[in-house]
């Protein structure tokens, strides 16, 4: 069971992430299957759209906003990382546990590198609970 | 409006545990309104029990409706073939709307998804407050338009109680005090003589103490 690829999905702030560089870094970096959704900003993020990413079989989902003030829309990130606590709650109540729902702010001077570890962080803890 | 909030997802597991094909009906009134039982709450909570499901193996099948209004018989026909093809309903609608679905559908085992609070109102953002009681026996002329049964949590009709503490309540001081309320209130319209009088208790009769209250109007039931 440990050994089986995780399902991970990310979400991203379009206007914050080059997802086709994070796919290539992520595919030198293990099996694991990442599927990875654009937004107009971090702020269209919808309890919903995690939920029906965990129902639809995730391990854990990921969301990737701008730094803390730098939102085009002003507070699109903040309210993203209202909502995602909103569901790692709910996931909690379900008997899934904390810690499945990751928000990343996308620090200008990581870049990629940090998204990867924190994915990398995230992978590893999730199969600690397996 | 009347506001309610969802229950918690290990009792509504609970509640469903030995059903399968489950009908979660929303209501598009006030529990929309109030972003509890709403067409999106329906899918948020549809969708925590089928997670649910899949944790506990429970094998459950849900299917997702939302009717403009769960209190009238109007409205609850539209959910009459989805009703029968189910074996139970999880209401997201309030107290009302879950006895009036299960007054209209006498086999069908229905079951409250939501606890109904109070009747308030959206005072910012993500929060809903209480402003009436439906206490039978309006007062609110009296005060200013502001209620001293809900707001004060002495229900002082004879107020203030003197343990308000920079205008906010002694015993929820996240709120503040109805009395100093009433006070600007009724100085602003100028109408603070009215304080002057003692109010006399309170008739209670109107109110649930007296049981399961009716309205009847005779010049609508011909």
């Amino acid at each position: 069971m440990k050994d089986t690829p995780l399902k991970l999905c990310l979400f991203y702030c379009s206007n914050s992430l080059d997802a086709n560089a994070l796919r290539q870094s992520f595919s030198e970096i293990g099996t694991d299957e990442l599927t990875t959704v654009s937004l107009p900003c971090s702020g269209k993020m919808d309890l919903l759209y995690m939920l029906k990413a965990f129902e639809k079989g995730a391990d854990c989902v990921m969301l990737v906003t701008c730094e803390q003030g730098d939102c085009k829309f002003l507070e699109g990130n903040l309210r993203a990382r209202k909502r995602s606590e909103s569901v790692d709650a709910i996931l909690e109540e379900i008997g899934l546990g904390k810690g499945r729902m990751r928000v990343i702010q996308n620090k200008n001077e990581g870049g990629i590198h940090q998204i990867i570890e924190e994915i990398e962080s995230l992978r590893k803890s999730i199969r600690n609970q397996r | 409006m009347i506001v309610a909030e969802r229950k918690r997802i290990p009792e509504l597991v609970e509640i469903l545990r030995d059903s399968k094909k489950i009908l979660v009906l929303g209501c598009g009134t006030c529990v929309t309104v109030c972003l509890a039982g709403g067409e999106r709450e329906v899918s948020i909570i549809s969708s925590a029990l089928r997670i649910a499901s899949k944790v506990e193996s429970l094998d459950f099948e849900i299917e997702e409706l939302t009717i403009e209004r769960q209190c009238d018989n109007v409205f609850i026909e539209e959910a009459a073939d989805a009703i029968k093809r189910n074996d139970i309903i999880l209401s997201l609608g309030c107290g009302a709307g879950v006895q009036a679905i299960a007054e209209r559908y006498i086999e069908k085992p229905v079951y409250a998804g939501l606890n109904t609070a109070f009747i308030g109102i959206l005072e910012e953002r993500g929060l809903w407050t209480e402003k009436c009681a439906a206490c039978g026996a309006c007062v609110l002329h009296k005060y200013g338009g502001i209620c001293p049964v809900t707001r004060c949590a002495k229900h002082m009709l004879n107020g203030p109680c003197g343990g308000s503490r920079e205008e906010r309540c002694e015993v929820r001081p996240d709120r503040p005090c109805a009395w100093q309320l009433i006070y600007h209130r009724l100085k602003n319209i100028g109408q603070l003589d009215r304080l002057k009088k003692i109010e006399p208790p309170k008739n209670w009769e109107p109110s649930l103490s007296g049981g399961c209250r009716v309205i009847v109007r005779e010049d609508h039931r011909i």
